[in-house]
């Protein structure tokens, strides 16, 4: 690491100081246009002494500017317009304030106090613009949200262009604010192919066909707290997928004119990249635990006498106000049941395990249509009560190990087409049933039990020590 | 001036001087600076979405302190077993399988190996210690399991491997203290104690965090390994019997009548109210409940806590020894806890530490026995949470509290009489199974002779950030005020394992 030299330091704070001369002189031009009517009249004498203040803080500042853009980390076209729009301000400040020192006609004055005002606001523009992006307004006003992905969802991942529709997307949202055309930190650029290749000041950033060895993924890697990890801690992150994207491009050779499937692929690198494809996968995972959609709050004192019957009844998480109810401590009577109703709308995971629930408790139990995940094992539902629940559309979990129910009780369970697992241990289903339903919820994870863990030898033997000789 | 206004003048200017001496320079020093300090930076971290209180803050009842609480993130694990290998088993003859090793087997150790690394026993030169069990690969997973857990084999397609752990403890009973309460020193609470803290318990009449220790031992670490530190007492662990009485003492004794034991602790409850009444101590509620709760479970611990109700396929299965205090037992009354509602159950099976100073302790006979003593349970207990549809919402975790190393142990430099090898900080494997966690996957490498890890290292405090994440809390969030500072179970470190959650 090279140490700062004095200049670049006093050049670093040039984005500091600029205010103040912008202020002082907005205020002088402020003052004088004011005393156009005499009731300010008084505010005069201060005139010359703001201007001479502000005139000098501008020269400071063109000074502090100038040696900044010495950096090279800026888009040079604005900086020259920057620059001499500083300088301006700077000259016509201190012609001002010896106008008034030769005591200048007051309309010519006010003249130039207008044309400064507008110097100022432009420069102040454009000095914005460097630091921030020359986007850095307009880009409120669209509809962009931070976070949002960087790189468009692609209808057909392998059909798309590796370079153009994937990581370009991605550099272009992530990087070239700081490495692009308007400002080249580190004098890297990353906005084409010849640009990438080139490096910047601390040499190669890629390496085709070795992600260890480019800087680019590397500095991606550092943690966040490194200076030298990129993006920089405040600005947007790239995700794991949009690294490991890049690190994938990066090993098969960074190539900027092949579609992705002529790119070599493994099967961990096929998931990933099918991540980026429209609607991927990710929804598939998002079959959450709980719903989307927010809720209203339960009824506390419907809470409240189940509680008193026994049954835990708790909020999912303790920020929503989805609930769960287990009957681990309470009696499944009618009369219990009946209190789970007025939370229909909330209740989404129930256990009823272990209870004398019954199928005409069920009756109750089926009203409860946002159940998630209900648990019946060594209940006395039979299939007649496991009927009532074919409604229930957002079952993922259904429990019955150790009930009466059969296949055919089972099947009428079909239509629920969130169902993500049933467990069916020591239930009246048979080897042959087994086959059957397999075929019926081919996409459940259906659980028969019956595991066996055979006894071997060994598992009733020990090891002797050998008999000393 | 009167003189009595002249008194009273200087009564005043005294009371005024001495209340102003009791301000000292260390109070001015401590208003001004701290004390701006703290508005200031109470202000900022206001404007953060920092300050104030947030939903994590888990409030303590004194007088339910066990009742279900709703975690701040949603948990995919509602109930952890842990089953704790005290003594610390050998990777390197389970589940780390080293090729290259065995062709150094007797060679002695390289000195690069040894340079400026500090060894319980070792001393000087040891030799290399090929693996002294078969390896093959199992599953679809195809996961490496040794010929010393031939059915723990069948079940790799259920579990997340972790082998490339790591600590800074060399000895048994800080390395444990570290692994359950995120400290190598006594006084912090346990992750059993964190975790009833958090989420309370399903069932009142039981224990929220039940301890099981088997193997004719404690672990090195004693009791305060699951010990509340400075978290309320009500949520230390119960340590409870597998057999004979499962709390001890939990029978009324001969001639007291279950009339005269309630009406016993409803005095013993009155004259504590009066006393909290008094004092104001919360502890004295939580003491309330407690007898309230150890009265529930008279009646329904010893229901809960037999085993031998369980049908016979089941006994089988585990492999038990009914009538004898063994793992298998342990295990089985695991499950039935688990199944009850408990949230966190602890066990400790004590004998895994292969030295090779005496024959059972040795890696060919101590350490096989110990295997096979805990082969069958183990795998009988995945099998059986999976067919009762609670392995989705159980946490498994096995493991020891450091590893082995790839030396054979020459104690005070003299070969030990049998194979055995030393403690080992740098990487050893740990296991988890359930409660969210991926299936059929290893995290973490080690290097070709099992000494380094080389990717994926983790530590005791990523093992403890990603059981709480599996309980649905964010580790650095969940804390508890203590001496004038939040204290967490992973104090200042740990980091969420995302690469073994499903």
């Amino acid at each position: 690491m090279i140490l700062l030299s004095i200049p670049d330091l006093i050049g670093r704070f040039h984005p500091i100081l600029v205010h103040l001369p912008i202020g002082i002189l907005l205020l002088g031009c402020l003052f004088q246009l004011l005393t156009i009517n005499p009731k300010f009249y008084v505010l005069r004498p201060a005139v010359p002494l703001i201007y001479l203040l502000g005139g000098l803080g501008a020269v400071f500042s063109s000074v502090s500017g100038y040696l900044l853009s010495q950096s090279g980390d800026y888009d040079s076209n604005m900086v020259g317009i920057h620059q001499w729009l500083g300088i301006s301000v700077s000259v016509i400040s201190l012609i001002v304030y010896t106008m008034y020192k030769m005591q200048a006609r007051e309309s010519l004055l006010n003249l130039v106090a207008i044309v400064l005002i507008v110097l100022i606001t432009i420069t102040g523009h454009y000095g914005g613009s460097l630091t921030h992006g020359s986007d850095y307004i307009s880009s409120a006003l669209k509809d962009e949200v931070k976070g949002k992905a960087a790189i468009p969802p692609i209808a057909n991942v392998q059909q798309a262009m590796a370079y153009t529709h994937m990581i370009q997307p991605l550099l272009q949202n992530r990087c070239y604010n700081c490495h692009g055309s308007e400002k080249q930190k580190g004098k890297l650029r990353l906005d084409g192919k010849d640009f990438i290749l080139k490096g910047g000041e601390d040499g190669k950033t890629l390496v085709p066909g070795s992600a260890e060895e480019s800087e680019l993924i590397k500095r991606l890697l550092l943690p966040a707290s490194n200076e030298d990890h990129m993006p920089p801690k405040e600005k947007p992150q790239l995700t794991a997928e949009e690294i490991e994207l890049l690190q994938w491009w990066v090993k098969q050779g960074a190539d900027f004119n092949k579609k992705v499937q002529d790119m070599k692929q493994s099967e961990k690198e096929k998931v990933l990249l099918l991540s980026f494809q429209t609607g991927a996968v990710k929804k598939e995972n998002k079959l959450a635990d709980i719903p989307e959609k927010e809720i209203a709050k339960a009824d506390a004192a419907a809470i409240e006498k189940l509680k008193q019957a026994g049954v835990v009844v708790i909020p999912v998480l303790s920020t929503s106000n989805y609930l769960s109810a287990s009957f681990v401590t309470a009696k499944a009577s009618a009369d219990v049941l009946k209190l789970l109703e007025p939370l229909k709308k909330q209740l989404i995971w129930l256990n009823l395990a272990n209870t004398a629930l019954d199928d005409k408790g069920m009756q109750a139990v089926a009203k409860l249509d946002n159940l998630i995940r209900i648990n019946l094992s060594r209940t006395a539902v039979t299939d007649k009560g496991l009927a009532l629940i074919n409604g229930t559309s957002h079952l993922q979990y259904v429990n019955l190990v150790g009930t009466k129910v059969t296949v055919a009780g089972v099947e009428q369970l079909k239509a629920l087409k969130e169902l993500n697992s049933i467990y069916l241990y020591q239930t009246g289903i048979t080897k042959d049933d087994e086959i059957k339903l397999k075929k019926v919820f081919a996409k459940v994870n259906l659980d028969f039990g019956g595991y066996v863990v055979p006894t071997l030898e060994k598992d009733t033997t020990e090891v002797k020590p050998p008999v000393a000789k | 001036m009167t003189r009595d206004e002249l008194n009273a003048h200087r009564l005043v200017k005294e009371a005024q001087e001495t209340e102003l001496r009791a301000f000292t320079r260390r109070h001015f020093l401590k208003e001004s600076a701290m004390g701006l300090g703290a508005v200031a930076m109470g202000a900022l971290l206001g404007s953060c979405g920092l300050g104030g209180k947030s939903n994590n803050d888990i409030l303590y009842d004194p007088v339910h302190p066990l009742l279900p609480k709703a975690p701040p993130f949603l948990g995919k694990a509602k109930s952890v077993i842990y089953l704790h290998m005290a003594g610390a088993p050998s990777q390197l003859e389970l589940f780390d399988y080293k090729p290259e090793l065995m062709k150094m087997d007797g060679q002695d150790c390289p000195q690069s190996l040894l340079a400026g690394k500090k060894f319980a026993f070792i001393t000087g030169v040891p030799k290399m210690l090929g693996p002294q069990a078969k390896f093959a690969q199992h599953g679809q997973s195809r996961a490496w399991v040794s010929e010393n857990l031939p059915h723990f084999s069948t079940m790799v397609d259920d579990v997340s491997f972790l082998k490339a752990v790591s600590t800074d403890q060399f000895n048994h009973a800080p390395a444990q203290l570290l692994i359950h309460t995120g400290s190598p020193r006594l006084g912090r609470p346990s992750m059993g104690s964190w975790a009833t803290y958090g989420l309370g318990t399903e069932n009142q009449n039981l224990p929220g965090f039940v301890v099981l220790t088997s193997g004719g031992s404690f672990p090195d670490a004693g009791k305060s390994i699951w010990g509340s530190g400075f978290l309320p007492s009500v949520y230390q662990g119960v340590q409870c019997r597998s057999e004979g009485d499962p709390v001890l003492f939990i029978k009324d004794p001969h001639g007291m009548s279950r009339d005269l034991r309630k009406a016993s602790i409803d005095a013993i409850n009155a004259s504590n109210e009066q006393e909290y009444a008094a004092y104001n101590d919360p502890e004295i509620l939580s003491r309330i409940s407690q007898y309230e709760m150890a009265y529930r479970m008279q009646i329904s611990a010893p229901e809960v806590m037999n085993i031998n109700d369980e049908p016979e396929y089941i006994h089988e299965m585990y492999g038990t020894q009914p009538g004898k205090s063994c793992f298998a037992n342990n295990v089985l009354l695991a499950r039935k806890l688990v199944e009850k509602g408990v949230r966190y159950v602890q066990l400790f099976d004590w004998g895994w530490d292969a030295h090779g100073d005496g024959p059972n302790n040795s890696l060919n006979i101590g350490l096989k026995n110990k295997c096979r003593s805990i082969d069958k349970p183990i795998t009988a207990l995945l099998l059986d949470l999976k067919q009762r549809g609670l392995l989705e919402e159980t946490l498994v975790v096995w493991g020891g509290e450091f590893g082995r190393t790839p030396m054979m142990e020459n104690r005070n430099g003299v070969q030990n009489p049998y194979n055995g090898r030393d403690h080992h900080t740098d990487a050893f494997t740990i296991w988890m199974a359930g409660g969210g966690i991926k299936k059929g996957f290893t995290h973490g490498e080690t290097d070709e002779i099992g000494y380094s890890s080389i990717s994926g290292k983790v530590d005791a405090f990523d093992i403890q950030a990603t059981i709480l994440n599996q309980l649905g809390f964010d580790h650095e969030k969940f804390t508890y005020p203590f001496q004038g500072r939040p204290f967490r179970l992973t104090d200042v470190a740990g980091k969420v394992i995302h690469d073994v959650i499903a």
